[in-house]
């Protein structure tokens, strides 16, 4: 009878304890999402020219391209892996796109030339990682480096400039009056949580991120699995750097330079952990939205451009660590 | 308080001349909403070795980790030598000579033993580190101990056992006046854990208090002086050893009896499943052995006599590298872990929280990994289809969870086992391969797993159960082998002979002596 007693008691505990971190998990994206509102809010009272169409779509241009970048990210991230070259192939999918376009390709073959290259940077990390036995810390750093120094060889270090009106005109166009910049993020996120949360490579994903070997162990093709992450990454920052590439209109190897970081940033702001094994689709989305409106704002505010940086810093310390509370509550 | 020990000694049923060193005096323990110890009285003489079981739950790690500072107590009294003393904080413990060496090693991996040994206690002179000295007294501390390990050696180049007495020795170079064991030989081979129990008597004939807890009842009968039981966060009993039995121990414990534990049913074999003919690989050769459905195969040997390697080898996680293997009466070739699973054989790995699980990860998914590509229609998963083969699952093997979407971490040790288990029912699997699957797991889980395997065997499968615990496979398996050095050197059909001298037999083969 006691036995009995201590599992209802158990299970009443356990029960309240995942209620408790089912509401605290919704809690958070909530609170992202309330984070967003009230910045806009906030600057759409304090700044003229927030909230004007103007303002608002140049913000979802902004955002859009970090947006897709952290995307690419999470999936890796998830896996408990990290990619730290996806600025340096935006750079350098730039330049592939911009001397194909030069060089008289049509657009639908630049684009699947410059997304092939991408893939194949994707399947080269996979192939560092898993084969090599390379940490993705040191694989992805070494193909950061190595890939900004291969575009400004090709290039010999000049700016490519784009001539194609079509293409650039293609950044700057909308559809029923949101930028087709932000249709992009649309287009990839909508397969990419149909991925992530309604397929098994999505499931496989997190499995590997928590525990690689009992996936394994579980008839998990892990090798395969760790193929696919990096390869949607590299692949997304590939059409992250065509997109730049339409937007400013050249094509250049040191373009983008940070933007790893931010990409990684807004995924944990969105609530992916580095450890692996948890994240979501729409996090990282709001995470890239939540720091390019924070750029946005400060420039409308007319804050110094160094105290962007700054403020940035300290969100990410403070989001994740109220994270990490949520997290030891478990 | 003189009142309080006179009256816990009374009904601990101590000697009059023992001088109590620590006494719990209601010692109480909340965790939120769960009531952890629920008032507990115990008296720890001087220089005594007192054991404590109880199942997991029971309040055992609870108590120790108030003993050690790392949690505070609720309620209630402390007295160390008499004093009341607070306990808040594991520098007071240690500060008092109150020690513990944990289940799992909490040393650093990547240094050497000395420097493990001296960690935080290094010796410096000018500033420098003196390296060669340390080296040189740790190793003079452990052949003192009696343990052989070099001090120059990297911990991690270390076997866990090896690890496990460097972490003993650690504790007791520091002025331990009263040290706490959990389950300290879980993962130790006979011989360290024969260089433990002779650490331990050197150090109770210095007058160290020695404070053992272990799910092997056993080891209690042979070190212990007196034993305590704890049930539900409740004191139950304490008594002298010579008081007591293995059976009055289990039903303090679980009010349940011995037979009920090692629980085993009747049920005819069928067809054979797997057979394996002169079957070589890494670190084993020439093993031939044949299940069938409805059997427990019992493999018994020291750890790295080869048993695992030999069930990694039918896993496809190494490659036989000659013999053969056959499925269902037909030759197959395994030659990586795809090739096993597809075929219908699973592995229930030692380390359920290393290898098993993903225990961060919800239950239903730890249950759905290897059958996702059932589930999935077109590229999308049915959730309909997935929250289905969970449920049953959960139902099937009655794991007790709060629900599918419980983290895997959420559950019990046996609920644990019960998710690994029910992950390749639901794959269909026919050949289940448990390696020690109730090492560290208390009386009342392991019932449940043996009632498991029972189910398993009733619904036409076959079991290879590896176990370093001989009463264990001796009362499961219905065929036994004994591996040595790589070999299967013997096998037995169970109901052969007397119990006791066919123990006799298999330990004499599995040692080789």
């Amino acid at each position: 009878m006691s036995v009995e007693g201590k599992i209802e008691m158990s299970e009443a505990v356990q029960l309240a304890a995942t209620k408790r971190r089912g509401q605290i998990g919704t809690l958070l994206s909530l609170t992202l999402v309330a984070l967003l509102a009230l910045m806009w809010i906030v600057l759409a009272f304090s700044t003229k020219s927030f909230w004007t169409y103007n303002n608002i779509t140049n913000l979802l241009r902004q955002g859009a391209m970090i947006a897709i970048l952290a995307l690419g990210e999470t999936f890796v991230v998830i896996t408990a892996g990290i990619d730290l070259s996806v600025g340096a192939v935006v750079g350098f999918a730039s330049v592939i796109i911009a001397l194909l376009l030069t060089n008289g390709f049509p657009i639908w073959a630049a684009v699947i030339i410059t997304l092939a290259v991408g893939l194949a940077i994707g399947v080269f990390h996979a192939f560092g990682i898993s084969r090599l036995g390379l940490p993705p810390f040191i694989m992805t750093l070494a193909t950061l480096t190595a890939l900004r120094g291969v575009g400004l060889l090709i290039t010999n270090g000049a700016t490519i400039s784009i001539t194609n009106d079509e293409f650039t005109g293609f950044s700057r166009g909308d559809l029923i009056g949101v930028p087709n910049l932000f249709w992009m993020v649309v287009l990839v996120a909508v397969p990419a949580y149909v991925f992530l949360h309604q397929s098994r490579f999505g499931r496989y994903l997190f499995a590997i991120g928590s525990n690689t070997e009992a996936a394994r162990l579980s008839g998990v093709n892990t090798t395969r699995m760790l193929y696919i992450a990096y390869t949607l990454s590299a692949l997304c920052a590939a059409f992250v750097g065509i997109l730049l590439a339409a937007r400013i209109g050249i094509g250049n190897a040191t373009q983008a330079e940070g933007w790893a970081l931010q990409a990684i940033a807004s995924s944990v702001i969105g609530g992916t952990s580095l450890f692996g094994a948890v994240g979501s689709v729409h996090g990282p989305l709001l995470g890239s939205f939540i720091l390019t409106t924070i750029n946005n704002g400060a420039n409308l505010l007319n804050v110094n451009a160094f105290w962007q940086r700054i403020i940035t810093g300290v969100l990410i310390i403070v989001i994740v660590y109220f994270d990490g509370l949520r997290r030891k509550k478990r | 308080m003189d009142q309080a020990q006179q009256d816990s000694s009374g009904r601990s049923g101590a000697a009059d001349t023992a001088t109590p060193i620590l006494v719990l005096k209601g010692l109480d323990k909340r965790f939120g909403a769960t009531h952890a110890l629920k008032s507990v009285d115990l008296i720890f003489e001087a220089g005594e070795i007192h054991a404590i079981v109880g199942e997991n739950g029971a309040g055992k790690s609870t108590l120790i980790k108030l003993l050690t500072g790392v949690h505070v107590r609720s309620g209630g009294e402390i007295y160390w030598e008499g004093q009341p003393v607070a306990l808040a904080t594991p520098h007071e413990a240690i500060g008092y000579g109150i020690n513990a060496v944990h289940q799992e090693v909490v040393l650093c991996p990547h240094l050497t033993v000395a420097a493990n040994l001296f960690l935080g206690d290094e010796k410096v002179r000018l500033g420098l580190l003196q390296h060669g000295e340390m080296v040189r007294e740790a190793q003079k501390i452990l052949d003192e101990i009696g343990f052989k390990i070099a001090a120059g050696a990297i911990l991690s180049s270390l076997t866990i056992g090896q690890q496990q007495l460097v972490a003993t020795a650690r504790a007791t170079t520091r002025g331990t006046r009263f040290l706490i064991f959990d389950e300290p030989t879980a993962y130790l081979t006979r011989q360290e854990t024969a260089q433990l129990f002779a650490l331990i008597g050197r150090l109770k004939a210095k007058g160290v208090t020695i404070v053992y807890i272990s799910h092997r009842l056993e080891e209690v009968f042979q070190l212990a002086d007196r034993v305590s039981i704890l049930r539900d966060g409740q004191w139950v009993s304490t008594q002298r050893i010579s008081e007591t039995n293995e059976e009055k121990l289990i039903t303090g414990m679980i009010a349940r009896s011995i037979d009920q534990i090692h629980y085993k049913e009747t049920i005819p074999f069928g067809a054979e499943i797997l057979r394996t003919e002169k079957l070589t690989g890494k670190g084993f050769e020439d093993v031939s052995v044949r299940v069938r459905t409805g059997q427990v195969i019992g493999l018994y040997g020291l750890v790295g006599a080869g048993r695992s390697e030999f069930v990694q080898s039918v896993f496809g996680r190494f490659p036989k590298t000659g013999g053969q293997i056959f499925w269902k009466g037909q030759p197959v070739d395994i030659r990586r872990e795809k090739d096993a699973i597809s075929r219908g054989i699973a592995l229930v790995p030692e380390s359920r929280r290393d290898q098993g699980l993903c225990l961060n990860l919800g239950v239903g998914l730890n249950i759905n990994l290897p059958v996702y590509k059932r589930l999935t229609k077109g590229f999308v998963i049915s959730p309909r289809a997935e929250t289905a083969a969970a449920d049953r699952q959960i139902r099937d093997v009655q794991i007790k969870t709060a629900s599918r979407d419980a983290p895997a971490s959420s559950l019990s040790g046996g609920n644990q086992q019960k998710i690994v288990v029910g992950k390749w029912l639901n794959h269909g699997a026919e050949l289940f391969i448990f390696d020690e699957p109730t090492v560290g797991v208390d009386v009342g889980t392991k019932v449940e797993i043996y009632k498991l395997f029972a189910k398993l065997l009733k619904a036409g499968a076959g079991i290879i159960l590896i176990s370093s615990y001989l009463p264990e496979v001796y009362d499961l398996a219905d065929t036994l082998h004994v591996f040595r050095r790589g070999r299967l050197v013997a096998s037995h059909d169970s109901a052969h002979s007397s119990e006791k001298t066919l123990h006799e037999t298999i330990l004499t083969e599995a040692l080789g002596v």
